[in-house]
């Protein structure tokens, strides 16, 4: 090879599921982009749980789809079953949640990289990022082999001087027995990051036929849930159950009882656990009166018997964890593979960087997934996506690609931790979302489908597909003005137990009664050669749309802040009436516009009003 | 749509002049509710009168059109007599009328945010908001020493715990938890709603604590209605003659009793009006009574059995028992003689009508127009949130009671998402 061939617009570092989206979105937007990985096994390895999708994170993957991203893509190739969460919660929580292949996943995911122009895989530990006197950089190799790039993206996820624990056993090592990234994190150091350490957990792998699946109740997939991309036509029905079970009382005992082997408890674990995702004896200790614990069987791939036992992750020794284990309901026999493991791992703070995931003091370089100190192979995909465009925009000279939380829950994620210091792993959550009545996993499409447009990243497939849907949505609106006699409507009505008066109603006064659906008013001859998804769309603007409007009021009330946007040059320290801790949190975080500053902790409202009028005397002279 | 806010812009406490401001989109529209004449022009300071539930304050009404305005949006500006009681009752009238109470700073943020540079000083500015902070801080700090700061505090942390509550089933649907069915929801939510309802319910000890009561004079011409003021003024103070409709105007004197301050208001006799002068007092007369906390029905006749016309309450009172031959019709009525003076008996049944002995004893009693207003709109929204419960999703309610909550955040100040977050995280056992 000579330097030539060595030399790329794009170097992303990891292969996982933020590195994977980084990959294919500067790629495909023409960008020579490498992707380095420690292994290439580690392709979109599905280190934790063999799932996609769920609450929150169902919505991510539509709203990777809709950018034109591939997570969602490769969740369908890969299905053995899909469900969707809180039905009967309301429509801005229905959430879908996929087991998936995990296997399959990582084959599927492989070969699309390795069938996308200008993409180049190659297994190799980065040890140095290296920013050259030009602004480009130069990320150095284990191996000794150097590559170069106008701009590098870091997917690092929690390879990063990670370390296994299994009671006593401590192992340098990424999950599940890979090679750690063992110098990346000094290179970081040098270049001015600030480090932290978070850690995380993941339960034992156990052999199907070891189960007694009589004591537990199968769970199977729902035949009438949507794909998660709107470009797949169709997914197969249940290929493989989940198995529910629970915890006893004899696995609180075994736990209580050696709770001094816990690495977790007996100090020799550094790094803040997320509190939403405990280990099995984190959540015994913490919340003693709790009788019993849910645990999901779940399974790995349909090339192996390998089950993952989700809700019971732990670091404890591998002899105690084979007794916890078989003090589950229908486990009392069973044949661990794999052992439960705590990892640890360096991760930055993410606050040091911008909304289009760019360090703010190295322009260029981007970072994306549990390197920014989140969780989950969905938030890590949205920030991939994202920090991708941008890397593409960055090298050829395109304005920066942001998202808002109005349009997107990647949107809130991204401003979440850029603006907040995270002091665990950070999860999504609809509840972080304060507008989740508008991100709904339904109109993902609605929301972004134009933005991947405009990128290039929406083909013209998918966009005519989008196209369509709200075309549709139109012609079905028509409708809504029409005035239908009782003598029509009637029967129906007292069909569905809906009061008939004896006037005339509209389709929309109709189809605001609780009880009557799009379906209903197809049967009286409306919405006639409408498809099912936009009639769905329809129907949620409908009969919410007293709640919709109100949301987009507060959106409105709220962007008021959003859109005033904070000079690059402010120096915060100096402003007289500022509270000390706001100086300096905003000269750490230094914010975009106002309504970043006015979420960052340790910014009070009067700072904010404080600032305004700065700004207003400030413009003036 | 922008909403509406007022604030009084002058300083709190006695003074000659007040003036309180509107913002926003309708301000102007607020304003024509209530004064007459209306300027008929921007930027042109007029008077006229401002009808407020309690008087009608003669007042002095600037109003100018966006963007042509300190904050960029039509403004409206009162200049009304100084003291707080005015100014209060100037911005209850806007509130009532569709204006909502300004945060600090509101109309400085408004000016930034509408692009309006023309900070005559700045400098100034900041200071004055400075001090508005740290005397909106040490009343923070006040308000959370007190009863009634806990209280809100507690109800808050109700509140909280419902939302976390059902942010977990939301978030975590697989989880096998005790969750509280919107029932039960609705159930913690009525007693949360109560609670608020008795909070607001003080605002009206608070007020007269405050204000003081209002109360109206009324009655037909020659009954003595001045003759009563004078007597429970303890002066004359009112012209008091035989002549049918010499009290034309209404006039209000206050009194303390038992360190109740009570605002008598002498009104024009009621009868049909002999000139465009008198129609107006008896006019007035009328307003007076529909604004009073308490109306005197007055009557000279002891087989009168009327009843002054008004949704307020009132008292009827037989004024000049020196001349009764027997003794009165209606027996739940008072028997004075202005004229010699026994009216305290009148002050005494005003009293206890006001239970005004339990402001002695309560100490919460909401004083603050901003809180009540605080209280009235979270209270609003915990209703639409128990009308949910019946009509819609669990992410609807959800909603509608994370507002309530963060409604009674402008009150203590906490409202931040990672409350919301960590609540969720300490109460309840959650893992995939």
């Amino acid at each position: 090879m000579n330097e030539l061939s060595k030399t790329f617009d794009v170097i992303v570092v990891g292969a996982g599921h933020a590195g994977c989206e980084a990959a294919l979105a500067a790629a495909r937007l023409g960008c020579k982009t490498l992707v380095l990985a420690t292994n290439l096994d580690t392709v979109a390895f599905l280190a934790c749980n063999p799932s996609i999708g769920g609450t929150a994170k169902g919505q991510i993957v539509k709203e990777i789809d809709a950018l034109g991203g591939e997570m969602a893509i490769n969740a369908d190739k890969s299905l053995l079953q899909m469900r969707m969460l809180n039905r009967g919660k309301g429509p801005a929580v229905f959430s879908p949640r996929a087991q998936v292949d995990k296997n399959a996943y990582h084959v599927n995911m492989k070969r699309t990289l390795e069938n996308t122009p200008d993409l180049y895989l190659r297994q190799g530990e980065a040890t140095a990022v290296n920013v050259l006197a030009d602004g480009t950089f130069a990320v150095a190799t284990a191996v000794d082999l150097t590559y170069f790039s106008k701009a590098v993206v870091l997917c690092c996820g929690v390879y990063l001087n990670s370390k296994t624990l299994i009671g006593q056993c401590v192992r340098e090592s990424g999950p599940n027995g890979f090679a750690n990234a063992r110098f990346l994190t000094e290179s970081l150091r040098k270049l001015g990051f600030a480090v932290q350490r978070f850690k995380t957990g993941t339960p034992a792998r156990v052999r199907l036929n070891s189960l007694d699946l009589a004591k537990t109740v199968e769970q199977l997939g729902e035949s009438d849930v949507a794909p998660f991309s709107y470009k797949t036509e169709s997914i197969p029905a249940t290929k493989r159950s989940c198995y529910l079970t629970y915890s006893t009382e004899e696995t609180k005992r075994i736990i209580t009882e050696n709770k001094q082997l816990a690495p977790i408890y007996n100090g020799s674990i550094q790094g803040v656990g997320p509190r939403y995702c405990p280990s099995i004896e984190d959540k015994i200790i913490r919340f003693a009166d709790k009788e019993r614990h849910q645990i999901f069987l779940e399974p790995e791939s349909e090339d192996t018997c390998e089950f993952y036992v989700q809700g019971a992750s732990s670091s404890m020794p591998a002899n105690i964890q084979e007794q916890i284990y078989r003090s589950i309901e229908g486990l009392e026999n069973v044949e661990i593979m794999r052992d439960a493991y705590a990892i640890e791992y360096d991760c930055i703070d993410a606050t040091m960087l911008d909304a289009t995931l760019m360090a703010k003091h190295i322009p260029g370089l981007f970072c994306a997934g549990q390197i920014c100190g989140t969780s989950g192979y969905e938030e890590a995909a949205g920030q991939g996506i994202v920090a991708g465009i941008n890397a593409e925009r960055f090298v050829h000279g395109k304005s920066p690609f942001t998202l808002r939380r109005d349009n997107s829950y990647i949107g809130v994620l991204i401003d979440d931790i850029t603006t907040k210091e995270n002091t665990e792993p950070y999860r999504m959550m609809t509840s972080r979302a304060e507008h989740r009545l508008v991100l709904r996993q339904d109109n993902a499409d609605l929301r972004l489908t134009e933005l991947g447009r405009q990128i290039g990243l929406v083909d013209d497939v998918r966009y005519a597909k989008f196209l369509r849907k709200k075309q549709q949505i139109a012609l079905a609106e028509k409708d809504f003005k029409t005035v239908v006699s009782p003598k029509t409507y009637g029967p129906l009505f007292e069909k569905k137990n809906e009061a008939v008066s004896g006037a005339g109603l509209t389709v929309d006064e109709m189809l605001r009664r609780t009880n009557i659906n799009c379906k209903d008013l197809q049967q009286l001859g409306f919405f006639a050669e409408i498809d099912d998804d936009a009639l769905y769309e329809v129907e949620i603007n409908c009969k919410y749309r007293g709640y919709i409007e109100k949301e987009q009021e507060a959106i409105e009330q709220a962007n008021k802040l959003e859109n005033k946007y904070l000079p690059d040059d402010l120096d915060y320290l100096s402003i007289d009436g500022l509270r000390i801790e706001a100086r300096q949190k905003l000269n750490k975080i230094r914010p975009q516009n106002l309504g970043q500053a006015s979420r960052i902790l340790g910014v009070s409202p009067a700072d904010i009003q404080i600032l305004i009028v700065y700004l207003s005397q400030r413009k003036k002279n | 749509m922008n909403n509406t806010i007022v604030a009084l812009s002058t300083a709190r406490g006695r003074a000659a002049i007040a003036v309180v401001r509107m913002s926003g989109d309708s301000a102007i529209d607020i304003a024509k509710k209530f004064f007459e004449p209306f300027p008929t022009q921007p930027n042109m300071l007029k008077v006229g009168t401002l009808h407020t539930q309690y008087f009608d304050e003669h007042a002095m009404c600037v109003y100018f059109v966006a963007p042509h305005s300190y904050t960029g949006e039509n403004t409206v500006e009162f200049h009304c007599h100084g003291g707080t009681a005015v100014a209060q009752a100037v911005i209850e009238q806007c509130l009532k009328c569709g204006a909502v109470m300004a945060q600090n700073g509101e109309f400085s943020k408004r000016a930034f945010i509408n692009g309006k540079q023309n900070l005559t000083n700045a400098e100034g500015i900041i200071e004055m908001i400075d001090a508005e902070t740290a005397s909106a801080a040490k009343a923070g700090a006040n308000l959370l020493e007190n009863k009634l700061g806990k209280m809100i505090v507690s109800l808050q942390n109700n509140l909280l715990d419902i939302v976390s509550a059902c942010e977990v089933a939301l978030d975590y649907p697989e989880e096998d938890l005790e969750l509280p069915t919107v029932k039960s929801a609705q159930n913690d939510l009525n007693n949360i709603s109560q609670k608020l309802s008795e909070l607001i319910s003080t605002a009206t000890l608070g007020k007269i604590a405050k204000y003081g009561i209002d109360v109206a004079i009324v009655g037909k011409p020659n009954v003595g209605k001045s003759s009563l003021l004078n007597a429970l003024l303890g002066c004359d103070r009112a012209i008091v003659s035989d002549i049918q409709g010499t009290t034309r105007d209404t006039l209000c004197e206050s009194v303390n009793y038992r360190d109740i301050r009570f605002n008598f208001i002498d009104t024009a006799g009621l009868r049909n009006a002999a000139d465009a002068i008198e129609a107006e007092g008896v006019a007035r007369a009328r307003r007076a009574a529909d604004n009073a906390d308490v109306v005197l029905h007055v009557t000279d006749d002891p087989t009168d059995r009327s009843v002054y016309p008004t949704i307020r309450p009132q008292v009827r009172i037989y004024n000049k028992s020196d001349l009764f031959d027997s003794e009165p019709c209606c027996v739940d009525s008072l028997v004075v003689s202005a004229k010699y003076g026994d009216v305290e008996v009148i002050k005494q049944t005003l009293y206890e009508m006001f239970s005004a002995n339990e402001i002695e004893t309560s100490d919460l009693l909401i004083t603050n127009e901003r809180h009540l207003d605080c209280l009235k709109r979270a209270k609003a929204q915990l209703q639409q949130a128990i009308a949910d419960c019946q009509n819609t999703t669990l992410d609807i309610v959800t909603n509608s009671i994370k507002k309530a909550w963060a409604i009674l955040g402008e009150i203590t100040g906490t409202c931040a998402q990672e409350d919301i977050i960590d609540r969720i995280y300490s109460k309840f056992c959650l893992g995939k």
